[in-house]
């Protein structure tokens, strides 16, 4: 028995169609053929849409994917350049200032908790091909879901996520809105408390960074930043977009420990085209800097967002410069903000 | 014989000819949608894709006499509405004990109970993948395309198809791993009993 035999026989049971759909479905496609055939539809023309390429978040990571769909495969090359002097000072104030600072320290038998607000884009409709046919048109949203994550002293005990489920909660338009709601109204309460040795929810491996990987990442910019590359190889857009989605989704398990934090800030400031992209950026209640990257093969741009006074790291978000269906351009179509205490004991 | 691009060319000048495509490949991209998302979303997946199949028929790509990996292509695109239905098949799946079987030997349903569980991982890690390593994989497993076939339907060059299946078996072969080894030796167990 191996995985793909186990694959093949999941799900293996599903009834066939009834006959009666099977014709449905063929009296639709004549219709369409022929727009005379009863009812004398009229064909209607889809506008066509730029494909908007966003790959919807899985539900069940606490979002370490990258959140654009794999695009141009880009080989490893030493990129050159920098990023601007003002996003590179203030990348390396922080590191300055987050190297003074000690993490807390957890005890034995306490926990790190990481509290998160993560807002998700939610997407229904045939969006590729654009001019498809949906029964609901495209419709898209913005779920919030918040987290908090129990990590023991020891990581090889049991770690305790709650999760509230993703609530939708910001809405372009009236359509989209109603269908979001209803649908929630169906799910019903989704919200999870789980439970995982080592970090292993979903009878699946842990998917969080551990303390091995943590402390093998270098902590020289230059070094960390070449890793980085490697490792996110082929991956996203533009190398450059993808190694800056990756500090970003590392920085925000709020695992990362002090000195690998600041030299994840360094090795930010190395990368070309990373600026100031909002010097009052507000993310969840919270001010801070933000510095980003515009990818221009999608027009989306990542952020990271850092309290200037602390060095510590506020959250960070995705930003749509064009319009994406009922979205508007200049929307944070995702964003995620943490905060670390420690704690005596989990739920 | 009439091959499926010659169907697609014929349809240019008559279009009723589409629905031998139809009749040829609905069923089986019901039962594709329908181990993905269930019976009610595959019904809606199973007649879209054809609408939308058919009004794109001039994209098609007739070096493929094979339309298989064209139509999966739309239906993976049309199931991505349907992504919270799937989200909650997979999470029944993966809570699933396997305890609501029953046979007539306690081998038997000690291999079943196995089973389940081995099943039941697999389930969690298939809704851990990202959504393009998971349509990779269930197009090779459910829809049986061929890794050209899934670079087709999916779009991306064929190397990306084979990491992203190279990398999803290493995945689901951690995650319902040990639990296989117990079915196999249940399995080697029995025949050397019946020898």
């Amino acid at each position: 028995m191996d995985e793909l035999k186990l694959l093949r026989e999941m799900h293996d049971d599903v009834p066939g169609v009834t006959d009666a759909a099977v014709n449905q479905g063929r009296e639709q496609l004549l219709r369409r053929m022929d727009p005379e055939r009863s009812g004398a539809q009229k064909a209607k023309k889809k506008h066509r849409r730029k494909a908007l390429r966003i790959a919807v978040m899985s539900v069940a990571t606490l979002g370490l994917a990258a959140a654009l769909v794999a695009g141009n495969v880009i080989g490893v090359s030493r990129p050159q350049g920098l990023a601007s002097a003002d996003a590179a000072e203030v990348l390396n104030n922080a590191a300055e200032l987050t190297i003074k600072t000690a993490d807390p320290v957890v005890g034995p038998g306490q926990f790190l908790k990481v509290d998160s607000t993560n807002l998700w884009l939610s997407m229904m409709g045939a969006h590729n091909p654009p001019d498809g046919v949906g029964a609901h048109g495209e419709m898209e949203w913005l779920d919030t879901e918040k987290m908090s994550l129990y990590i023991p002293a020891n990581r090889d005990q049991e770690w305790v996520w709650e999760r509230s489920g993703r609530i939708p909660t910001t809405f372009f338009d009236e359509k989209s809105k109603e269908f979001a709601l209803n649908q929630a109204k169906e799910m019903g309460d989704t919200s999870e408390l789980l439970k995982g040795v080592g970090g292993a929810f979903y009878n699946s491996p842990s998917s969080f960074p551990d303390e091995k990987d943590m402390a093998a990442y270098s902590r020289d910019p230059r070094m960390l930043l070449d890793g980085i590359y490697k490792r996110t190889a082929g991956a996203g857009q533009s190398a450059d977009g993808e190694a800056l989605v990756y500090i970003a989704d590392l920085l925000r398990t709020g695992m990362v420990p002090a000195d690998l934090r600041a030299a994840l800030y360094k090795a930010a400031a190395l990368i070309p085209g990373v600026s100031v992209t909002d010097n009052q950026a507000t993310l969840d209640g919270q001010t801070g800097i933000a510095i980003g990257r515009v990818e221009k093969a999608s027009d989306f741009r990542q952020d990271i967002i850092i309290d200037p006074a602390t060095g510590q790291l506020i959250g960070e978000r995705e930003v749509a410069l064009t319009d994406r269906g009922s979205i508007p351009a200049g929307t944070a179509v995702g964003w995620t903000t943490i905060r670390t205490t420690v704690v005596d004991s989990a739920p | 014989m009439t091959t499926d691009s010659d169907i697609i060319r014929s349809s240019g000048e008559s279009p009723q000819a589409f629905t031998q495509l139809y009749d040829k490949y609905a069923r089986m991209v019901f039962r594709y949608a329908a181990r993905r998302a269930g019976e009610s979303a595959a019904e809606d997946v199973m007649a879209e894709t054809f609408l939308v199949a058919f009004e794109r028929r001039e994209s098609f790509d007739h070096a493929w006499e094979d339309a298989r990996p064209w139509l999966f292509g739309i239906a993976t695109n049309l199931l991505r509405k349907h992504h919270r239905t799937e989200a909650k098949m997979l999470k029944v799946t993966a809570k699933a004990s396997g305890r609501e079987s029953y046979t007539d030997s306690t081998e038997r349903i000690a291999e079943q109970l196995d089973a389940a569980a081995a099943t039941s991982a697999l389930a969690g890690a298939l809704r851990k993948l990202s959504a393009a390593d998971r349509e990779c994989i269930l197009l090779y497993a459910w829809a049986e395309l061929s890794y050209e076939g899934i670079a087709a339907a999916t779009k991306v060059p064929i190397g990306t198809v084979r990491s992203r299946l190279n990398r999803t078996r290493r995945i689901l072969k951690e995650a319902a791993g040990p639990l296989m080894n117990n079915i196999e030796e249940a399995g080697h167990g029995r025949a050397q009993a019946i020898a």
